[in-house]
């Protein structure tokens, strides 16, 4: 028995789209449908787009009159709710009176609907994309815990089959943590590979845009679309873009797999670290050879990211903290942004020398390796309202341990997938972090691939 | 005109607009940051360009290259 539609990934959908033998119509009807029936409890979409219908309809005619446009066209997709759009409002996660975004499509959501993609609506985001727990929003493998964040929106819909993949943005893991913990694929690629024009600044050096997917496949056809030159935003790269299926389904025999002992190791849930040692032996077993090192000024890293993070947000925020605005904001946000006043000038940039020091390190590390693999965060999903999570003999801070491992690729803009590696104890997902070089993607989503299609965790779904 | 008290320049220096409860509220919660910062400021980098480059040919980048 074929699985129903809402559970396919775009890689199963396309060819079907292409064929004509699925209409974009049926297929945005059948996440319509699993919308309504189950966002009531999930909160995952903040808003729906009114001519989501009309749209599968534009990319039925065009199919059938033999204008397909690609892999994404007919397919339906949700957007975080901090990417400008044309057709819905955007918040930002904000209520906050007297703050208003444009109404113009950013970079991301014009290719995509270039690409012929089905924007089937917003998904809600933690305000102003400050965050790790995306309230309201609720884990479609439990119901009382956290999707994360802050594009938690994004990584429940993926999850629970609302839409086919869903667009996060990552500041310091806000794409990789709720991969982790919704069991999807959260790819953060190179800083400066996909435009961030029109998405709501939050820390302009930390800023990446990625999708959030069901397969490793389905991340690898959104960033052939995603890439790209865009002269809108500053930090954008004119490097070429290679097509990023091409490396899927080759062995990874021969590829050097990096492992960071120090850091990445040392504060895991006891299932979080079995099952990512799990993997790497799983990787080792498939002609990877596994070289561990460390880095210790990975010891800065915290204060370097707490130094650019608070500082750039509260400069973004500005105008709203002199008219009083963020009065309106929530508690945490408002704490947040005005934080980043006590960060001074010379904090500021020495924050950014330490993050010269680790981008050297991990220049040195990813000489010898291909890849560097690791947990994407060390705990599971927590419960709605719970702030600490057990890790050993200890209580830790959520807030704190679950961007632990997920920040030094924002530091040092390095690409980074989070995919599914097993599921704890208590049937909750956990994620496996994969990076690399550079403007490597390919190497990191070909690792990725090679470790999913040998597991058959993209299988599972949550029941909801 | 009588000096402005030290606590109120330095408030005025850093720009913080709060009143004194909540810039202490804020305090208690920067403290665990803090506790990272120092980190930073016990470092010497003095060797050590900041990820930071300026670019004056930025506001010419127009089209992507052919």
């Amino acid at each position: 028995m074929s699985p129903p539609l809402w559970a396919e990934p775009i890689e199963a959908l396309a060819p079907r789209l292409r064929a004509k033998a699925l209409s974009p119509v049926e297929l945005t009807r059948a996440c319509l449908d699993r919308v309504a029936q189950l966002d009531a409890r999930l909160l995952s979409f903040i808003c729906l787009a009114p001519d989501a219908i009309e749209q599968a309809r534009r990319a039925e005619a065009e199919i059938a009159r033999g204008d397909w446009r690609g892999p994404l066209h007919g397919v339906p997709l949700g957007v975080k709710d901090n990417y400008l759009t044309a057709d819905m409002p955007t918040t930002a996660g904000t209520t906050a009176p007297g703050i208003a975004f444009p109404r113009r499509d950013s970079a991301a959501v014009a290719r995509l609907r270039r690409a012929g993609a089905v924007l089937i609506g917003k998904t809600r985001t933690h305000e102003f994309a400050w965050g790790n727990v995306t309230p309201p929003v609720r884990n479609p493998w439990a119901l009382d815990r956290v999707p994360s964040g802050s594009s938690g929106g994004s990584g429940a819909a993926v999850a629970a089959g609302l839409c086919a993949a869903a667009m996060g943005s990552d500041t310091g893991g806000s794409i990789r943590m709720p991969a982790a913990a919704c069991g999807v694929v959260g790819l953060k690629a190179t800083f400066g590979r996909v435009s961030r024009d029109g998405i709501v600044p939050h820390s302009w050096s930390l800023d990446h845009a990625g999708p959030l997917t069901r397969t490793v496949g389905d991340a690898a056809l959104m960033l052939g679309t995603l890439a790209g030159y865009d002269p809108a935003d500053p930090a954008c790269r004119d490097e070429p873009v290679p097509d990023y299926t091409a490396a899927l389904g080759r062995p990874i025999a021969g590829l050097r797999i990096g492992v960071c002992r120090n850091h990445f190791f040392e504060d895991n849930q006891e299932d979080v670290e079995r099952a990512v040692e799990a993997a790497i032996h799983d990787l080792a077993g498939q002609g990877g050879t596994v070289v561990d090192f460390t880095i210790p000024n990975l010891a800065y890293g915290l204060a370097a990211i707490f130094a650019i993070e608070l500082a750039s947000s509260t400069a973004y925020h500005d105008v709203s903290l002199r008219a009083g605005r963020v009065r309106h904001y929530t508690p945490d946000v408002r704490q947040l942004v005005e934080l980043g006043r006590f960060v001074t000038g010379p904090d500021y940039l020495k924050a950014e020398q330490v993050r010269a020091v680790l981008m050297e390190d991990f220049r040195r590390a990813l000489d010898r390796v291909d890849v560097i693999v690791g947990p994407t965060t060390p705990i599971t999903a927590w419960k709605v309202g719970e702030w600490t999570a057990r890790i050993g003999d200890r209580d830790e801070s959520v807030l704190a341990a679950s961007w632990r491992f997920t920040f030094p690729y924002n530091l040092t803009g390095l690409p980074a997938v989070s995919i599914p590696c097993g599921f704890d104890r208590q049937g909750l997902p956990i994620g496996l972090q994969i990076a690399g070089r550079p403007f490597d993607e390919a190497t990191v989503l070909q690792v990725a691939h090679a470790y999913e299609r040998t597991h058959e965790w993209k299988e599972r779904a949550p029941a909801l | 005109m009588s000096e402005p008290e030290p606590l109120d320049l330095a408030r005025d220096v850093l720009g913080v607009e709060l009143p004194p409860e909540r810039l202490a509220e804020n305090l208690a919660a920067f403290a665990r940051i803090l506790e990272e910062i120092r980190k930073l400021r016990a470092l010497d980098l003095t060797d050590i360009h900041p990820s930071i480059v300026f670019d004056p040919t930025a506001p010419y980048r127009r089209e992507p290259r052919a």
